[in-house]
């Protein structure tokens, strides 16, 4: 933005504002606020609503202020007959072609349309439906499209587009008839989306949701004959609280734990112990890439919206992938075959439900080599195809799980603090900070530093990891030899990355990628809205989280040692390979001619 | 699409199109168009438009928007002969929807012409018949496009004649 100050006239005062301004941003400098609808801050900019309208002076028609520019002298009135008048009938227009579903809607009161509706005293139903009535898109296993909620604002096609450079989705026709489509209209689960969900986090409506499981899940804890056991990813404890109507950033470690309790689940274990386990493999495969000339630099495997990115988009490059499962799928492997044998309990009667701040990892949790507990017992029990389970059986946004507790009247706010089971329950801070961006690469670190150089790493805080930049980079001193690592957050800075390293350019050695702006606290599965104000109040209380533990490297889990002790043995051994590591697939751009490989029609969903 | 599969005449001459636009301005508009227009039934297929994409590094999404944007561009094969009726307000007030009602009634293919638009093409690929929004011919009205050539103030007895001499030569051969 320019840094020239210009002098504006806004309801009659003086306003200094610079010169490259809009007048919404004029507007909202001078504590004027203007109500929006398509317009979304740092992402989309269409001009489609004409809620925003304002007067200008000396202008013929009324002004959409998100894209119309101040200049010196300008003359604002954000409110008068003409503009109430004129912003209501946008909304009436777009409210005739909308189902008016809201009482039995996912986002009933968490809904910007409704929201301006009832902001701007829409009280009528004025025009009648011109559009017929559009298909819905269920094609995909982490998300639903429902056309007829769409109201066009574009924000979905660009942070698609944008921010993901994906562009799984665009509009198509025109007119009447325009709509979002996917390629062909095949379906996202057809073509090259990576299930991120940013779409349908900036969704002002419920025209993109998450495919929702919590049915399904109700059902399971009712059974008598399931041992139903949840994990809880680190970016939920920052964000159910808010889901719950609580503060945004609110630390709710606790709560959840209680809350899951009441919700009837067996065990509530915690994701953070697998990410223990992955950052202790993860650190030793980059000493071993380091010293064995492995493909350099090694990338995190534990976004699967990453990782469906590089097999669309990168498949010739994916040898620099770590091998390391996510997180989440270590918990399910590990959960039906070291735990189930441990308390004997039959695996094909367990259920392992997921809280994830993400869309993708519904997908992730389908992908069929994910059944390694199934492949781990089959021979054992001479068990046959039809007692074949996935290593995760459900998995649940947050806002998912927000809906659970609303169901079932948990008074959240005022539940009691508890503690997570044991063993599966154990974690360092290292694992709490795998839920921003920068994260999972401070916690390698801490792990590698000492598994390289076999001293003790005082100042274990990364600070230059931290933080929102979109590429950030540090070097670490390892025995005297100097790593240059780096950490992007979104797809679009991933792809920069990517191309450098095709390129032949790439200085790193290890490269952290998170799909979401600013990681998973920013997941497609996480609290609606999610802004960067929000976001950094999320990541200031996970590392507040790992400032408190009084363990805060994942070598030193004393469950993850144990593990390795009764179990696994040694790090990247034999016994690890199965359940904890993966392999990846080139998919290309055409999805659809190679797709086919699903095992389970994805559920129902309301 | 692996690149080791050698390529169909279809898509080599893509090739040859996507060179020629190369760099030049509405690249992706005149690829598109050339492409079409190679096509015998003037339709873009799936994968002439999956080679466009390969080849140029368009998103596929974006393709599609396009191609579904310009009334131009077909994404189903055409019949032999096109026919197209004016649907605009002041072709609609004189009567254009009675003629496409008629012309399926001419054509056999009434129940693909419901809705006062139309995009169908007969199961023999002899005729394609479409709608457009306006003509700009709005004096003329209404206003029927057969193979390229306008006909305005067209009467239920006029289009009646005008088809004949197809739907003769249907049936005669
Ligand atoms: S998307 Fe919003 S306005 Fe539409 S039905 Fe749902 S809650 Fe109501
Ligand atoms: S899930 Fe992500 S990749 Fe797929 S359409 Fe939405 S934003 Fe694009
Ligand atoms: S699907 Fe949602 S985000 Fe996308 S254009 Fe429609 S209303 Fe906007
Ligand atoms: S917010 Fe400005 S036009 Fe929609």
């Amino acid at each position: 933005m320019d840094s020239k100050m210009v002098s504006v006239r806004i309801n009659g005062s003086e306003y200094s504002v610079p010169s490259g301004a809009t007048i919404l941003d004029a507007c909202k400098r001078a504590g004027i606020s203007v109500p929006t609808l398509c317009f979304l801050q740092d992402v989309a900019k269409n001009a489609s609503c004409g809620v925003c309208l304002v007067e200008v002076k000396g202008a013929k028609s009324l002004v959409r202020s998100c894209t119309a520019c101040v200049r010196d002298g300008i003359e604002i009135i954000t409110n008068s007959a003409r503009i109430r008048d004129a912003r209501k009938t946008n909304v009436e227009l777009l409210l005739a072609n909308h189902p008016k579903e809201c009482l039995s809607c996912v986002r009933n009161q968490n809904c910007e349309l409704q929201e301006i509706a009832a902001e701007l005293g829409v009280m009528h139903d004025r025009f009648v439906q011109t559009k017929k009535k559009m298909e819905w898109d269920t094609t995909s296993l982490s998300l639903v499209r429902d056309p007829n909620k769409c109201i066009l604002c574009g924000r979905c096609i660009a942070v698609c587009g944008t921010v993901q450079t994906v562009h799984a989705i665009s509009l198509s026709n025109r007119g009447i008839k325009t709509r979002v489509s996917t390629y062909m209209e095949k379906g996202l689960g057809n073509v090259a989306c990576t299930n991120c969900g940013q779409c349908a986090l900036v969704c002002p409506t419920a025209a993109i949701v998450e495919r929702d499981d919590t049915d399904e899940v109700f059902e399971e804890l009712l059974n008598p004959d399931k041992v139903v056991v949840v994990q809880t990813a680190p970016a939920i404890r920052v964000g159910i609280g808010e889901a719950m109507g609580m503060a945004p950033g609110s630390l709710v470690t606790g709560q959840m734990v209680a809350g899951l309790r009441r919700l009837g689940f067996k065990k509530v274990f915690d994701t953070q112990f697998t990410a223990d386990l992955t950052i202790v493999e993860e650190a030793h495969e980059l000493v071993q890439r380091l010293t064995n000339k492995g493909a350099l630099p090694m990338i995190t495997s534990c976004s699967p919206g990453w990782t469906k990115f590089a097999e669309h988009f990168f498949p010739d490059a994916l040898a620099h992938l770590s091998t390391c499962k996510s997180p989440q799928q270590m918990f399910g492997a590990l959960a039906k075959t070291y735990y189930a044998a441990k308390l004997n309990i039959d695996p094909r009667k367990m259920v392992v439900v997921s809280v994830m701040p993400c869309t993708a990892k519904k997908y992730e949790a389908r992908r069929p080599e994910m059944m390694s507990a199934f492949e781990h017992w089959k021979e054992k029990r001479a068990w046959s195809a039809d007692d074949a389970f996935y290593d995760v059986d459900y998995v649940l946004t947050t806002r998912e799980l927000s809906r659970m507790f609303k169901e079932s009247g948990i008074q959240f706010a005022s539940l009691p603090a508890e503690e997570f089971d044991h063993p599966l329950g154990e974690s360092t801070g290292a694992a709490v900070i795998f839920g921003a961006t920068g994260g999972v690469m401070e916690a390698a670190l801490r792990t590698a530093y000492e598994v390289v150089t076999g001293k003790t790493l005082t100042d274990i805080n990364f600070v230059a990891l931290r933080g929102m930049d979109g590429i950030k980079e540090a070097e670490v001193d390892l025995n005297g030899k100097k790593l240059k690592v780096a950490v992007a957050h979104t797809l679009g800075n991933a792809r920069k990355l990517m191309e450098q390293i095709e390129r032949g350019e790439s200085p790193y050695a290890f490269i952290e990628v998170m799909t979401c702006p600013g990681g998973c606290l920013g997941g497609g599965g996480q609290p609606i809205p999610t802004t960067w104000e929000i976001r950094k109040k999320r990541a200031e209380s996970l590392y507040a989280e790992d400032l408190g533990k009084t363990i805060r490297k994942s070598h030193e889990n004393p469950q993850i040692i144990a593990l390795y002790k009764e179990s696994l043995k040694t790090p990247l051994g034999d016994l690890s390979h199965h359940p904890l590591h993966t392999s990846y697939q080139k998919r290309g751009l055409f999805v659809w001619k190679t797709n086919g490989h699903r095992k389970k029609e994805p559920v129902s969903t309301k | 699409m692996d690149g080791t599969e050698t390529l169909s005449k279809e898509l080599q001459e893509i090739d040859g199109v996507i060179t020629k636009h190369r760099g030049k301005h509405g690249e992706l508009l005149g690829i598109l168009e050339e492409t079409q227009l190679l096509n015998e039934a003037q339709f873009l297929s799936e994968e002439a438009l999956n080679h466009v994409a390969l080849r140029t590094g368009v998103p596929l999404s974006r393709v599609y928007n396009v191609v579904t944007f310009y009334s131009f561009f077909n994404l189903k094969p055409q019949g032999k002969h096109k026919i197209t009726v004016c649907r605009g307000t002041a072709c609609h007030t004189k009567g254009s929807k009675a003629l496409l009602e008629d012309i399926g009634l001419i054509l056999g293919c009434g129940k693909a012409l419901e809705d006062g638009e139309a995009f169908y093409t007969t199961p023999d690929n002899e005729y394609t018949i479409s709608t457009v929004a306006c003509f700009g011919q709005c004096a003329l009205a209404p206003v029927v496009a057969i193979d390229g050539v306008i006909h305005s103030n067209v009467t239920t007895a006029t289009l009646q004649k005008l088809l004949k001499k197809f739907s003769k030569r249907r049936i005669t051969s």
